[in-house]
């Protein structure tokens, strides 16, 4: 049903999808800087296949002065969708202020700004992610999927059963329905497990694609983990925060700005 | 004194070195010799030596585990491992020059102390417990250091504790098999079994039959009916070591996948950022510095066993015919590459006794 969300746009074609669904190769890390081989997108990081695409997706990242990261993420992200064959925008959503990261906060903020623009699917992603298979579509499945289980730092193996951070693709339907992420977390960690919980509360079974097709690496960097201490008292009322705590209660100014590559929102 | 005896000894209480029953909790209490000397010592006429030499045989004989059926004595040189272990560990895991300077400062340490302990008390267990401790310290670093980074998976732990129990399987055989030497010491005079050589080991102070060498790490000695075990316990040492090495390293480093099978470290700059981070990397390295040695000795031991010399043989053979791998020397137990190889596989306990009253 989502599928068909995307009018029949000027009688074209359908687009191919079986090809790059069923590759075998993997991207090489060391190849990762280099291909940058793209069809220059429209202003703010958007660009569509010449052909009935799959619904448009809005990739959403946030950031915080990550520069050299940020650089090799884009360039290397237009190459890899354009492969796809998506229609795409890719959302930098900057925290522009010295308080503790708040990630979740951020991605609220960029689903908001998606979701607004008409986006039917939101990727919800870490800018240190780097997917290492074409076959890993970046478009929403029925139910939310983890697309980031198989990641070179863990060692390519899934940490626990109920990770749901990393790289995440949920219909915008369902992210307003569980009313975002929270907007408590600041620091690192716990933010993605309570996301968990509050799909679980909605009755939205993740799913996850086999690990092979899931093969990311993380892009090296100054680790700043400054831990959330109030991480594991959140994450114990977590279902019940829900209601009042994520999408509707945003009252953090931003302001968009649209770069050759990627839509910018600056939170201040 | 009397009513004490016959009665059965609980696990703190003792029998000192003058044969009175004493108690773990008076260790601090009542030493003559360290008041007396004390006393000569602020009334200026310094710590006789009698009085020095009485007081470290008090603390000698005080320095005691509870044990069952009594407390026992411990060495204090085989005390040495339990602490400076750890405390290597720890230090190290602080920065790279802190892991450089202490894992140089053990190996000065240890050859030192190797000639020391050999020459002065050559029955030392300070070697032994080294071993036990170097196992025990890096299995505690992986179980609850490394496995909660939730990174390995179950049936690795499975995988890599087989090989462990493997190893002390082996270990543990191999020492009940040379323990059994004592039991033929008695009647070796007699003996008469064809192809076998009685040695003499100074350390164990027990008539070896077929001794290869002692082996100070495992506190007991290597011969023709314990060989086997112990090539199988260097098997698994070093399967388990390299394993655990790569499991931990490939945790707290960047991994790449070597030819998309083997998952190898790459990048481990950021190792000491975290403690937890920095003492798994630190026991990665010393199980890596293990295997190379435990390597070196598997070698060692396969190309000896392939032409038929002992260790002790090896030992006196000249460099000139060390380089040729000992192919040009005198071999008296020589028997040929599969006889050497199937007398330690399938050694099988001769029957000593009936041997001798023929």
């Amino acid at each position: 049903m989502y599928v068909k969300q995307n009018a029949k746009q000027d009688n074209l074609e359908s687009c191919y999808y079986s090809d790059i669904l069923a590759s075998r190769n993997f991207i090489q890390i060391d190849e990762i800087a280099r291909l940058k081989n793209f069809v220059m997108p429209i202003s703010g990081g958007e660009h569509k296949p010449e052909c009935d695409h799959l619904p448009s997706s809005s990739i959403i990242i946030p950031y915080r002065n990550r520069t050299e990261q940020l650089g090799i993420f884009v360039n290397y992200m237009h190459h890899f969708l354009q492969k796809q064959r998506l229609h795409y925008r890719i959302f930098i959503v900057d925290q522009n202020n010295t308080n503790l990261f708040n990630r979740a906060k951020l991605l609220n903020i960029g689903a908001k700004v998606a979701i607004d623009n008409g986006y039917p699917c939101l990727i919800l992603h870490d800018i240190d992610l780097i997917p290492l298979h074409y076959g890993n579509i970046y478009a929403c499945s029925k139910v939310p999927r983890h697309m980031s289980s198989s990641l070179d730092t863990f060692r390519y193996n899934l940490p626990y059963l109920t990770l749901f951070g990393g790289a995440v693709a949920i219909l915008s339907e369902q992210y307003k329905e569980i009313n975002g992420m929270s907007n408590l977390y600041e620091g690192w960690g716990g933010e993605d497990d309570d996301f968990y919980e509050r799909l679980v509360k909605h009755n939205l079974t993740a799913c996850r694609f086999c690990a092979s097709v899931s093969k990311y690496t993380m892009l090296r960097h100054e680790k700043n983990l400054k831990k959330s201490g109030d991480r594991f008292n959140l994450l114990k009322k977590a279902t019940e925060r829900s209601n009042y705590d994520g999408l509707d209660s945003l009252n953090t100014e931003y302001t968009v700005q649209k770069k050759p590559l990627y839509t910018h929102i600056i939170v201040s | 004194m009397s009513d004490d005896d016959g009665e059965s000894l609980c696990c703190c209480e003792y029998y000192d070195k003058d044969k009175n029953r004493s108690h773990l909790l008076a260790t601090c209490c009542f030493c003559e010799d360290f008041d007396e000397g004390f006393e000569s010592l602020i009334t200026g006429k310094g710590f006789p030596q009698h009085r020095r030499q009485k007081f470290m045989a008090t603390v000698q004989d005080r320095l005691r585990l509870p044990w069952r059926g009594g407390a026992k004595t411990v060495s204090i040189e085989a005390v040495i491992p339990i602490i400076v272990l750890p405390t290597i560990f720890i230090v190290a895991a602080q920065s790279l020059w802190w892991t450089v300077f202490s894992f140089s400062t053990v190996t000065v340490f240890l050859l030192y102390i190797f000639k020391f302990l050999i020459k002065v008390t050559p029955k030392t267990k300070f070697f032994f417990v080294w071993s036990v401790t170097s196992i025990i310290l890096l299995y505690i670093i992986f179980e609850f250091i490394v496995i909660p980074f939730l990174e390995i998976l179950f049936e690795e732990n499975i995988a890599l504790s087989l090989l462990i129990g493997g190893f002390l399987f082996c270990l543990y055989t191999l020492k009940v098999r040379a323990n059994q030497y004592h039991k033929f010491q008695a009647d070796s005079e007699n003996l008469l079994h064809p192809g076998t050589r009685f040695h003499n080991c100074s350390i164990c102070q027990t008539t070896v039959p077929d001794k290869d060498h002692h082996c100070v790490w495992y506190d007991c000695c290597i011969s023709r009916q314990n060989q086997c075990l112990f090539i199988m316990s260097l098997v698994f040492a070093f399967a388990a070591l390299l394993y655990s090495s790569n499991l931990t390293l490939t945790s707290v480093c960047h991994p790449f996948e070597l030819y998309e099978t083997i998952l190898l470290p790459d990048d481990c700059s950021e190792v000491y950022q975290a403690f937890e981070l920095g003492i798994s990397f630190v026991s990665a390295i010393y199980s890596m510095i293990l295997a190379v040695i435990v390597l070196i000795l598997l070698l060692q031991q396969i190309l000896l066993v392939s032409i038929g010399l002992t260790r002790k043989e090896w030992n006196k053979l000249p460099f000139s015919s060390k380089c040729l791998l000992g192919v040009t020397s005198r071999k008296s137990h020589n028997r040929g590459f599969i006889r050497n190889w199937s007398r330690i596989i399938c050694w099988t306990a001769p029957n000593y006794s009936i041997v001798s009253h023929t």
